[in-house]
């Protein structure tokens, strides 16, 4: 295992993880760090993004998809126990997806749709949450002067960066990202990932994506995944110049067969 | 191009040689296809137009002979004599209802008695029938026939005895006397039992000392009736003048239009004798211009005539009505009196303004094509095939229609759109699968099946429901007409609800699954996703299911043929929400009752067309709207 610096954010012990009778996920054992950016890697399903989703438990959606076996503490805390409120859970758990998903309101509505799901009245305070959430994701310039236009009038770039500030509104401690950029163009990718960096600071960021450089420019460690197991896990400075498996090697080389 | 990869001439298929390839064949087969129905939809729309359009010329026509033959003129004594002989007649109600209720308890006891007797009749008179017979027949009566008959007679008197109805109202010694008298009755005996007499007598006594009290009200009704024979006398002498005079118009039309036709026969014949012979016919059948001015004249004579009987009329029912009591001891006699308390105000008032009327009124004041327009969308009557005068009025039927609708949609709507959400958003698979086959399956009942079950089972049902005294402060219950607008909304109901259940329930389907997923990841339980998420962005899809429905509500003509009561009549809307418990006719259901017995080309048969243009249009409109809707959806 490498050695982290940093107490875990995310401590995944063992797990086994199937859809139905299709095992998707062998024995995973990962320990993700609080307030840096982890990037998972590894050719398609390889079940990068099925453990991602479990962080949230967005599997629960899926019949018959469930953890077979081992488990996944948040903060200490096992998050598939029974006694876990998945509400709550997703709360301080948000998600970014491949498609930007922004609902069919205004700019405004979107950002303030989590917090008046919790339960949020006063307009005020919402309009407040809204601006820092929006600011947040780097956003606010462009739209402070048309809050209430449709949402679905903001280029893909500006689309993507509002789900990073719908989720931001409801104060989530982590971050899974889902393949974010893959949709856009390379200005709007740059975006993202200066956005990616600065939120690190007050967030754990978990980003899967394809792209490899992408990996190496954001990333503060990197997990390869392969056939639903977990080859390699280091920093990935580490894992991008020196890699300690030949699959690990074979893979970023791009010489994979 | 190398020739190999080009094949020659003899080898292309006919279509090919022709310079149509395979594909451009294909595509123009399905592109006619396309076509077709295109085509089919502006021929329906030209030929409704064309049979439709020549209405309001031709019902025009109808009105100026309205006008001219004085019908028109007739008619403003004939409405004051209609609305005086249903005052009378609510009057004449209202005082037998007050006698009846205060004779409740005789008139309770002589049905009962008359009851059992008359069960006791049925049964048994096809025997007595035979004996009776057989005596009469002649001199030798078949003494062993008689004997065998009167046997079974006594077998059938005894069956009988067992089975007569209860008699709640007569003391048990009474009916002791009755049953007795029916037991020792001799077969051939005409005569009623002695108890049966002696109650219908208790009976007659009982009302002659209910109405001493009430023979004011008595005499004032029938002075009020006596106001009216002066009026009605003259509305009939009038009535026969002016319907001569129409009828010579009328003929006079028919010759003319003959005349037209032969001579447009007489233009496109070929052979020269044959056009002679038809020039001929039609110069023969040019029509007499009818004498209308001198039965005017003689109508006209009578005006003063007419307005001196309305005002003395007038003076004689304000006289007599409020010599009316204020307050009868029956509740039904009093709902009565009540009714005609309201009444009065309206007659005196068109009683007043008669004598205007028939003085203002001219006979030659042109009809323009606008009054026929106006007479169609605002009348108030859809009077046809009756001896005096056809109108052609909308509004009772329109209204019909709508109120049907209005009914079917309230129930449709939370019923249809609430079981697409159930349905769509927290039904279990094995619940979808179960109960989305059974809903659409109510789509592929037949409407005449429908329309059978609402008249026999729903409309029964309801009635006697609406009998029960738990239910009375329902509006409008106790229900009159078992056939009635609320029957056939209900049904109407039942028959959207398949299509605002599918069609909501696909709007909600197209959904895109990514907005579910984001409002999951923000936190949001399953009924939040739902009704902050799912149904908002389906509502212009789901409006255009609702919209979908109406449409088929609207047009649906079966069932509301059977089941609506085919009332042409407005409700009367002062039951308030009751009135749509009150039978009515609709645009649907005239067209399907009446266009198969019109005659072909006629003013009426016209008036249909225009009904189904009307129809046509609402329908259209309705679908369009839904079209909007349903572009407007997010996909």
């Amino acid at each position: 295992m490498p050695s982290l610096s940093q107490p875990p954010s995310i401590d995944v012990h063992d797990m086994h993880f199937s859809y139905g009778d299709a095992c998707a996920l062998k024995s995973i054992t990962l320990a993700i760090p609080e307030n840096r950016v982890t990037a998972m890697i590894g050719p398609s399903g390889c079940g990068k993004s099925t453990l991602l989703r479990c962080f949230n438990r967005m599997n629960d959606e899926i019949p018959g998809a469930r953890v077979t076996h081992g488990s996944i503490h948040i903060g200490g805390i096992e998050i598939h126990h029974p006694s876990v409120d998945v509400v709550k859970l997703r709360r301080n758990v948000g998600m970014i997806f491949q498609k930007s998903n922004p609902f069919p309101r205004s700019i405004h509505d979107n950002v303030a749709f989590g917090l008046q799901l919790h339960g949020s009245q006063n307009r005020d305070l919402i309009a407040e949450s809204v601006e820092s959430a929006l600011r947040s994701a780097a956003l606010w310039d462009e739209v402070k002067d048309r809050l209430h236009d449709s949402a679905l009038g903001l280029s893909g770039g500006q689309q993507q960066r509002l789900c990073i500030a719908r989720s931001l509104a409801v104060k989530p401690r982590i971050l899974l990202m889902d393949e974010p950029c893959s949709a856009l163009d390379p200005i709007a990718t740059a975006k993202i990932e200066d956005l990616v960096r600065t939120l690190k600071e007050q967030y754990t960021l978990i980003i899967v994506t394809h792209n490899m450089q992408q990996a190496s420019r954001i990333s503060d460690h990197t997990a390869f995944f392969y056939l639903g197991e977990l080859i390699e896990f280091s920093d990935t400075l580490k894992l991008f110049s020196n890699p300690s498996n030949p699959l690990t090697e074979n893979y970023i080389r791009g010489t994979f067969s | 191009m190398p020739p190999e990869e080009s094949p020659s001439p003899q080898n292309q298929h006919c279509f090919q040689r022709r310079g149509f390839s395979y594909d451009r064949a294909i595509k123009y087969f399905f592109a006619s296809n396309a076509g077709l129905t295109i085509v089919i939809l502006l021929l329906i729309i030209v030929f409704l137009l064309k049979e439709g359009l020549g209405f309001f010329p031709g019902y025009r026509r109808e009105l100026e002979i309205y006008r001219i033959a004085g019908l028109e003129f007739v008619d403003i004594s004939r409405r004051n004599l209609t609305a005086h002989e249903q005052l009378s007649s609510v009057l004449n109600r209202a005082y037998f209802a007050e006698i009846n209720g205060q004779c409740a308890r005789e008139l309770k006891r002589t049905r009962e008695a008359s009851a059992v007797f008359n069960s006791f009749s049925d049964q048994t008179s096809a025997t007595r029938d035979l004996i009776v017979n057989n005596q009469n027949s002649g001199l030798d009566p078949n003494s062993e026939m008689l004997a065998a008959l009167r046997k079974n007679h006594a077998i059938q008197k005894e069956k009988a005895l067992t089975s007569l109805p209860a008699t709640p109202h007569l003391t048990a010694a009474e009916r002791e006397q009755l049953l007795a008298s029916i037991r020792t009755r001799d077969a051939t005996a005409t005569d009623d039992p002695p108890l049966v007499t002696t109650l219908a007598q208790q009976y007659a006594a009982a009302q002659q000392q209910c109405a001493k009290p009430l023979a004011e009200l008595r005499t004032v009704i029938d002075s009020f009736e006596a106001a009216g024979a002066d009026l009605s006398t003259l509305v009939t002498e009038m009535t026969d003048a002016v319907t001569s005079t129409k009828e010579a118009l009328q003929n006079a039309d028919l010759l003319e239009q003959n005349r037209k036709s032969l001579l447009a026969a007489a233009a496109n014949a070929k052979d020269p004798t044959e056009r002679r012979k038809l020039l001929a016919d039609a110069h023969a059948s040019l029509a007499e211009k009818p004498d209308i001015e001198g039965p005017m004249r003689a109508l006209m004579r009578r005006q003063p005539d007419c307005s001196a009987t309305h005002t003395a009329l007038r003076h004689a029912c304000a006289d007599i009505l409020a010599r009316l009591p204020p307050s009868l001891s029956q509740s039904d006699a009093n709902r009565l009196l009540r009714a005609a308390n309201k009444a009065t105000p309206l007659l005196l008032d068109s009683l007043g303004q008669a004598p205007q009327q028939i003085t203002q009124w001219r006979h030659d004041k042109p009809v323009p094509l606008s009054d026929a327009i106006r007479s169609f969308l605002t009348g108030k009557d859809w009077v046809t095939g009756g001896a005096w005068q056809d109108f052609y009025g909308i509004l009772p039927l329109l209204i019909g229609s709508l109120m049907i609708s209005f009914v079917a949609l309230c129930l449709a709507i939370p019923a249809g759109v609430g079981a697409a959400i159930y349905i769509n958003q927290f039904a279990s698979p094995t619940e979808q699968s179960v109960v989305k086959p059974v809903i659409e399956f109510i789509a592929a009942i037949p409407s005449v099946v429908l329309g059978f079950i609402g008249i026999l089972i729903f409309g029964t049902v309801l009635r006697d429901l609406s009998q029960l005294d738990a239910l009375a402060w329902v509006p409008g219950f106790p229900i009159e007409e078992r056939l009635n607008m609320f029957t056939a909304g209900c049904l109407l109901a039942l028959m959207s609800i398949p299509t605002i259940f599918s069609l909501a329930e696909d709007a909600l389907n197209n959904v895109p699954s990514a907005y579910a997923e984001a409002s999951d990841a923000l936190g949001a339980s399953r009924i939040q996703t739902s009704f902050r998420v799912i149904i908002p962005a389906a509502f212009s899809g789901i409006l255009a299911a609702v919209l979908l429905g109406l449409g088929r509500v609207i047009g649906e003509t079966m069932v509301v043929l059977l089941v609506a009561g085919n009332r042409i009549k407005i409700p009367d809307f002062s039951a308030g929400l009751g009135s749509f418990f009150q039978p009515s006719h609709t645009l649907t259901g005239i067209i399907a009752q009446e266009l198969g017995e019109v005659p072909l080309g006629s003013v009426h048969y016209r008036a249909l067309f225009v009904v189904g243009i009307l129809l046509f249009g609402i329908v259209l409109g309705i679908n369009v709207t839904a079209h909007k809707f349903v572009s407007r959806t997010p996909n």
